[in-house]
C-alpha cells in the first residue's frame, strides 16, 4: 500500500548571515589561488594529468603534480553553473538550488547498524540502506537520500547496491559518497538512465548526483576523480569534499586548513570544467580537528566557528555548496552531547544559504546507525526551520480586537480567537508527546516508536517493474565484471 | 586559601541579524501603544497610580487601572538610558552594557535540588544558593549570578538569604528576581551599599539589580511595583518581565501575545522613569506556550523560542537593553532535550544584540537544580560564543608557507606552524576527555566531576570582614523583623 506523499519542507529564510567579510574572502581565495599556482595538487591518473596538459596547465608527470594560474582557474570554473537541479523519480521533488533555500539530506557513509529488531550492534547492510531510505522518504526535512550505511553484504559492488536500496524506496533525488573508478561509475550513469527514461532527461533532470572525497593535504584520489568525469560527462552533478584535518593534514589553524580544502575542492572542479564544460559540479569543505591527546579525528571542538564559512566560500566561486551539518561525535542519540554538538547546525547552515546539506542520523562520527537518531535530528531540524521562519504580524495575529475584549486581568480560554488559533499555536516535537500516564514522554522513545510506526506504514510508490528489472540486470553485469576483476 | 575568579568571556558577535522588518516593528509598537491606550493596566498599588496619574496617566482609582496615551509613554520611555554599567565587586567583572556583547546569568529562581551529595531529590535551600555562587564564579561563561535557587530554609526572608549567599560567594554582579515589596527592598538596598561602599559607587556600578514579573494579562504586581520604585530611586537596575502564557493568558497567536507582554513591560517601564527620570531599566519578554493538553508553560517548544530573539528587537526599538530568555529547557534531567532546546535561541538572542540573557543550569521549567547542568550549559555557551566570534584571516592564520612547505601528501605534525597553533584550538573540556582503554568518556559524568572539583577547590576572595559582619547584622533585624 502507497502512503501519502507529504510536500518537502526545506529550509527557508528571509535573512541572511554573511559570516566572512567580502575582503575575508578575497583573501581566503587569493590564498587558494596562489597554492594552486605555486604549491600545486597530485592528481595520481594520467586521464586527468593529459586533460590538464591538453588545456594549458603545468603538468609534472612525474611527481603528478599539477599547477594553474589564477587566470587559468578563474576561465575554467566560468563555465560552472551556480544553481542547477537535482533531479528526483517524482518531479515534485525535483530540487531546484536557488538563493534562500536549503535542501537536506541524511548523513552516510555507516559502516554499523544497531538492528532494528535486535537493537544490536552489528555491520552494516543492504537491507539497512533501504529501509532508511524508506524512512528518509517519508520525512519532510529529508529532500535527497544519501545512502547512510555501506551494503557490506555485496562486496566491492556495495556502492552499486546502495543506490539500488535507495531507488527502490524512496522516490527522492539520491546522492552517492561511495562510487568511486570508471567503471562502477559507468554502472551508476546506467542506472540513473535507467530511472530518468532517457539520456535527455537524465541530463535535465539529473536523479543521481555524487561526492567525492579529496585527500589532503592537497592530493586527488585516482579512483575518485576518474569516477567524477565520468558522471560529468554524462552531465550528472558531481561534488568535492575536502576534509582537512587541523594540524595532521591541514595547517593548526582555521583560515589555513579552509584555504588549503579549498585549493583541493577548485582543483578537482577546473579539472570537470576542462573535460565537460558546463557540467554541474558543487563544492564541499568539512574541516576536522585532530584531538592533540589521542590523535582521535574530532568532528566538534568547541570552536567550531568555521562551519560555514565554506558555504560563502563556494558561493564567491560562484559554486553551489553542500554544507555540512550533525555527523555527531557522541556514540548514542539522545545524550546531551549528540544534540550540544549539532543543535545549532541547521539554523547557521540555512543562514549562511547552503544550497544542499548533509547528515541527519549518523552517531560516532558518520559511523554507526541509531535507526531512531534521524527522527531525533529532524526534531533539531525543524526546530531550526521554525526560527527562521517570518513572523506573521498582522491585524489576526495581533488580536487587539481580542486583548481589549479580556482587558486587565482574566484569561484568553473564552475566546473565539483562540479557539481558531490554539491548535497551531503550540507546535508539538517529541519532546511534548504525552504519555498515558500524562507525563511528557521520553522523546528518544517517541523517536523508536516513530521508527517503528513509518517502517510499518510508509511504502513509497515502487519502481515501475521494468525499471526494477533493468537495475537487477545492471547490477549483476556489474557484480560479474567488478567482482571478478 | 583564595583562588582567582577566571575573567568573564561574554559573547561578542562579529556579525549580526535583524529578524523583524522595519514595519513589523513599527506595527507591533503601534499595537502595544494602542494596547495602553485603550485596554490599560491593572495596578494594584496606590503609589504607582499616584505617579501614573502626576504625569499625565489616565487613572480609574476604583478599578486601579491606568490608560497611557502614546505621548506619554514616548516622553516618559525618552528618559531610559540605552546604554548603562552594572557593577561587581571588583570592577574587572562589571558589565558594559554598550551592545557589544551579550552576558549571561544562571537560571533562577529553582524550588529543588537534586543533592549535591547523595544525588536526592530535595526542597532547595540557602547553602545551595551560596555553592552554586561559587561554582559559577569560577566559569568564565557566566557574567552575572542570579540566585539559582530559593533558600526556602528561611521562609520569611529568603530573599535576603539568597543575597547573603550570593554576595559572599561570587565577585560577580548579582541579580535578584525574587526581592518584593518595600520592606524586603530596604534591606536589600542596604545590603548593596554594604558592597559599595558608597552612594556614589553603588550608582556608578551597582552591584546588585532587580528583575519583576508583570501579570499577564496587562496587570501588575503591587510587591513588585513598590520594590522596583525603591530601587530605581537607589539607582539599582530594573527591570520588568512579561511570562504572557500563548492561548490561556494571552491570545493564542504569536504577535498577540509580544505586543501584550510588551504593553505589561513598558507600562512598568514608563512608571519607573516618571518616578525616576534616567533610571536604567531593561526589557525582558519571556512569553511561553501554553501546552493544549496539559495547561503547561511551555518555553521550547519547536516554534516558541522565537519568542528570546524578537524580544530583544522590541526592547531595543523602544531604546532600552533586554534581559533575553537563554536556555530554560523544559526537559526533566539535562541531556539530548535540553541541550537541543537551547542553543540556537541564544545564537539568536546574540546575533540580534542582546546584552543580558538568564538562564543557565536548571531543568523542568526553571524549577529544579542539577549541579552539573550549569556545566554542560555552559559548554553549550561557548560553542555559540565561538561561533559567533568570526574568523581569523591573518597571514598567520592562513599559513601559506606552511602549506607551501609541506605541499601535496606529507602532514603537518612536525611544523613549527602547528606546534603553536595546535594548542589554541580550543576543544570540549566535557566531550574531550579521552578514556582509558581509548574512546572519550561520557561527558555528563566529568560535568558532575567538574562540578565536584570546583566546589573542592575554587574559593573567590571573600568579602571584607567589615562588610560580611554589616551584612549579618542587616539580616539579624530583618529577621527579627519578621520573627524567623
Amino acid at each position: 500500500m502507497q502512503t501519502q506523499l507529504l510536500p518537502l519542507e526545506p529550509l527557508k529564510t528571509t535573512y541572511h548571515l554573511q559570516f566572512l567579510t567580502d575582503r575575508q574572502l578575497d583573501v581566503l581565495q587569493n590564498a587558494t589561488l596562489e597554492i594552486l599556482e605555486n604549491t600545486g595538487v597530485k592528481f595520481p591518473s594520467q586521464k586527468a594529468l593529459t586533460i590538464f596538459a591538453e588545456h594549458g596547465a603545468e603538468v609534472d608527470w612525474k611527481s603528478q603534480i599539477v599547477r594553474m594560474k589564477s587566470d587559468f582557474v578563474l576561465k575554467a570554473l566560468s563555465s560552472n553553473p551556480r544553481y542547477f537541479l537535482l533531479g528526483a523519480r517524482n518531479p515534485a521533488y525535483d530540487l531546484q538550488l536557488m538563493d534562500g533555500v536549503t535542501y537536506f539530506t541524511t548523513d552516510g557513509c555507516g559502516v554499523e547498524t544497531i538492528d532494528f529488531e535486535t537493537r544490536q550492534r552489528r555491520p552494516s547492510r543492504k537491507d539497512d540502506v533501504g529501509k532508511m531510505a524508506r524512512i528518509s522518504d517519508y520525512l519532510p526535512s529529508i529532500s535527497f537520500i544519501w545512502p547512510m550505511v555501506s551494503a557490506q553484504d555485496h562486496g566491492e559492488t556495495a556502492p552499486l547496491h546502495e543506490i539500488d536500496a535507495a531507488w527502490n524506496n524512496s522516490i527522492k533525488h539520491v546522492q552517492s559518497e561511495t562510487v568511486m573508478g570508471e567503471a562502477p561509475c559507468r554502472y551508476a550513469v546506467e542506472m540513473a538512465e535507467v530511472i530518468a527514461g532517457s539520456r535527455e532527461v537524465m541530463r535535465r533532470r539529473p536523479p543521481f548526483s555524487l561526492v567525492v572525497c579529496t585527500i589532503a593535504p592537497l592530493v586527488q584520489d585516482t579512483a575518485g576523480i576518474e569516477g567524477a568525469l565520468v558522471l560529468a560527462e554524462a552531465g550528472l552533478p558531481v561534488g568535492f569534499l575536502a576534509m582537512p584535518t587541523l594540524g595532521t593534514t591541514a595547517p593548526a589553524t582555521l583560515a589555513g586548513a579552509l584555504a588549503m580544502g579549498d585549493a583541493e575542492i577548485i582543483s578537482a572542479a577546473v579539472l570537470m570544467q576542462l573535460h565537460a564544460p558546463g557540467a554541474p559540479v558543487f563544492h564541499s569543505l568539512m574541516q576536522a580537528w585532530a584531538d592533540p591527546r589521542t590523535g582521535g579525528y574530532v568532528s566538534y571542538s568547541l570552536d567550531s566557528r568555521t562551519r560555514y564559512a565554506p558555504v560563502e566560500m563556494a558561493h564567491h566561486w560562484g559554486m553551489a555548496s553542500l554544507g555540512a551539518c550533525y555527523g555527531t561525535d557522541a556514540h548514542e542519540p539522545g545524550t546531551w552531547q549528540s544534540a550540544g554538538e549539532v543543535a545549532l547546525d541547521p539554523y547557521l547552515a540555512s543562514l549562511a544559504g547552503s544550497d544542499i546539506v548533509t547528515g541527519m542520523g549518523l552517531s560516532e562520527t558518520y559511523t554507526l546507525l541509531y535507526p531512531e537518531q534521524i527522527i531525533m535530528d529532524d526534531d533539531l531540524y525543524q526546530r531550526a526551520r521554525y526560527q527562521l521562519m517570518q513572523l506573521e504580524v498582522n491585524d489576526e495575529t495581533l488580536a487587539l480586537d481580542t486583548v481589549h475584549a479580556v482587558g486587565p486581568g482574566g484569561h484568553y480560554l473564552g475566546q473565539r480567537h483562540t479557539r481558531e488559533h490554539f491548535r497551531e499555536s503550540m507546535v508539538r516535537g517529541i519532546t511534548h508527546q504525552i504519555g498515558e500516564d500524562g507525563k511528557y514522554r521520553e522523546p528518544r522513545q517517541v523517536a523508536i516508536d516513530k521508527v517503528k510506526w513509518i517502517l510499518e506504514n510508509h511504502h513509497p510508490d515502487p519502481l515501475e517493474p521494468e525499471k526494477q528489472s533493468e537495475l537487477q540486470r545492471i547490477l549483476a553485469a556489474a557484480d560479474k565484471e567488478i567482482r571478478r576483476g | 586559601m583564595i583562588s582567582e575568579t577566571p575573567c568573564l568571556q561574554p559573547i561578542k558577535p562579529a556579525y549580526h541579524v535583524k529578524i523583524l522588518e522595519e514595519s513589523q516593528l513599527d506595527q507591533l509598537q503601534s499595537a502595544t501603544l494602542e494596547i495602553l491606550e485603550q485596554v490599560g493596566i491593572h495596578c494594584p498599588s496606590e503609589k504607582a497610580l499616584k505617579i501614573f496619574a502626576e504625569h499625565g496617566g489616565k487613572v480609574d482609582f476604583t478599578q486601579q487601572i491606568v490608560k497611557l496615551p502614546g505621548a506619554v509613554v514616548l516622553e516618559a520611555m525618552s528618559h531610559a538610558p540605552r546604554f548603562y554599567t552594572m557593577g561587581a565587586r571588583d570592577p574587572a567583572f562589571d558589565l558594559i552594557l554598550d551592545g557589544q556583547a551579550l552576558y549571561c546569568a544562571t537560571d533562577g529562581c529553582g524550588v529543588e535540588t537534586i543533592d549535591f551529595i547523595t544525588r536526592q531529590r530535595r526542597p532547595s535551600k540557602k547553602e545551595d544558593v551560596g555553592t552554586m555562587a561559587r561554582v559559577t564564579d569560577y566559569l568564565s561563561a557566566i557574567g552575572f549570578y542570579w540566585p539559582i535557587v530559593s533558600a526556602q530554609d528561611y521562609p520569611k526572608t529568603a530573599p535576603l538569604h539568597e543575597l547573603d549567599a550570593s554576595f559572599n560567594h561570587t565577585i560577580k554582579h548579582v541579580q535578584s528576581e525574587t526581592v518584593m515589596g518595600e520592606w524586603t527592598a530596604r534591606y536589600a538596598i542596604e545590603m548593596a551599599d554594604v558592597i559599595s561602599g558608597n552612594e556614589q559607587v553603588r550608582r556608578q556600578r551597582p552591584p546588585l539589580s532587580l528583575l519583576v514579573c508583570s501579570i499577564a494579562p496587562l496587570a501588575q504586581d503591587r510587591d513588585g511595583l513598590e520594590s522596583a520604585l525603591l530601587f530605581a530611586q537607589a539607582g539599582l537596575p530594573v527591570g520588568f518581565m512579561s511570562m504572557a502564557n500563548t492561548g490561556s493568558t494571552a491570545p493564542a497567536t504569536i504577535a498577540g501575545t509580544l505586543v501584550l507582554a510588551d504593553a505589561e513591560i513598558i507600562s512598568a517601564l514608563v512608571l519607573i522613569q516618571m518616578a525616576h527620570p534616567g533610571a536604567p531599566v531593561f526589557h525582558s519578554l519571556m512569553p511561553g506556550v501554553m501546552h493544549p493538553r496539559t495547561g503547561d508553560y511551555l518555553s521550547s517548544t519547536l516554534e516558541s523560542s522565537s519568542f528570546y530573539p524578537l524580544g530583544t528587537e522590541i526592547a531595543h526599538r523602544w531604546g532600552v537593553p533586554t534581559l533575553a530568555g537563554v536556555f530554560g529547557t523544559d526537559a526533566q534531567v539535562p541531556g539530548w532535550q535540553s541541550a537541543a532546546e537551547a542553543e540556537s535561541s541564544l545564537m539568536l538572542c546574540a546575533l540580534t544584540g542582546a546584552e543580558t540573557g538568564s538562564g543557565l543550569g536548571l531543568v523542568e521549567s526553571c524549577m529544579l537544580l542539577y549541579p552539573e547542568a550549569v556545566l554542560l550549559d555552559a559548554d553549550v555557551y561557548h560553542r555559540v560564543r565561538n561561533e559567533a566570534a568570526g574568523l581569523d584571516t591573518s597571514a598567520e592564520a592562513i599559513a601559506l608557507d606552511v602549506i607551501k612547505e609541506v605541499g601535496p601528501r606529507g602532514h603537518f605534525l612536525a611544523q613549527r606552524h602547528t606546534r603553536i597553533n595546535m594548542r589554541k584550538r580550543l576543544l570540549s573540556e566535557l566531550t574531550g576527555q579521552p578514556k582509558e582503554g581509548g574512546g572519550y568518556r561520557d561527558p555528563v559524568e566529568v560535568a558532575r566531576e567538574k562540578v565536584e572539583w570546583i566546589i573542592a577547590n575554587h574559593h573567590p576572595k571573600p568579602l571584607e570582614q567589615a562588610q560580611q559582619d554589616e551584612i549579618s547584622r542587616i539580616l539579624k533585624s530583618a529577621d527579627k523583623e519578621k520573627q524567623q
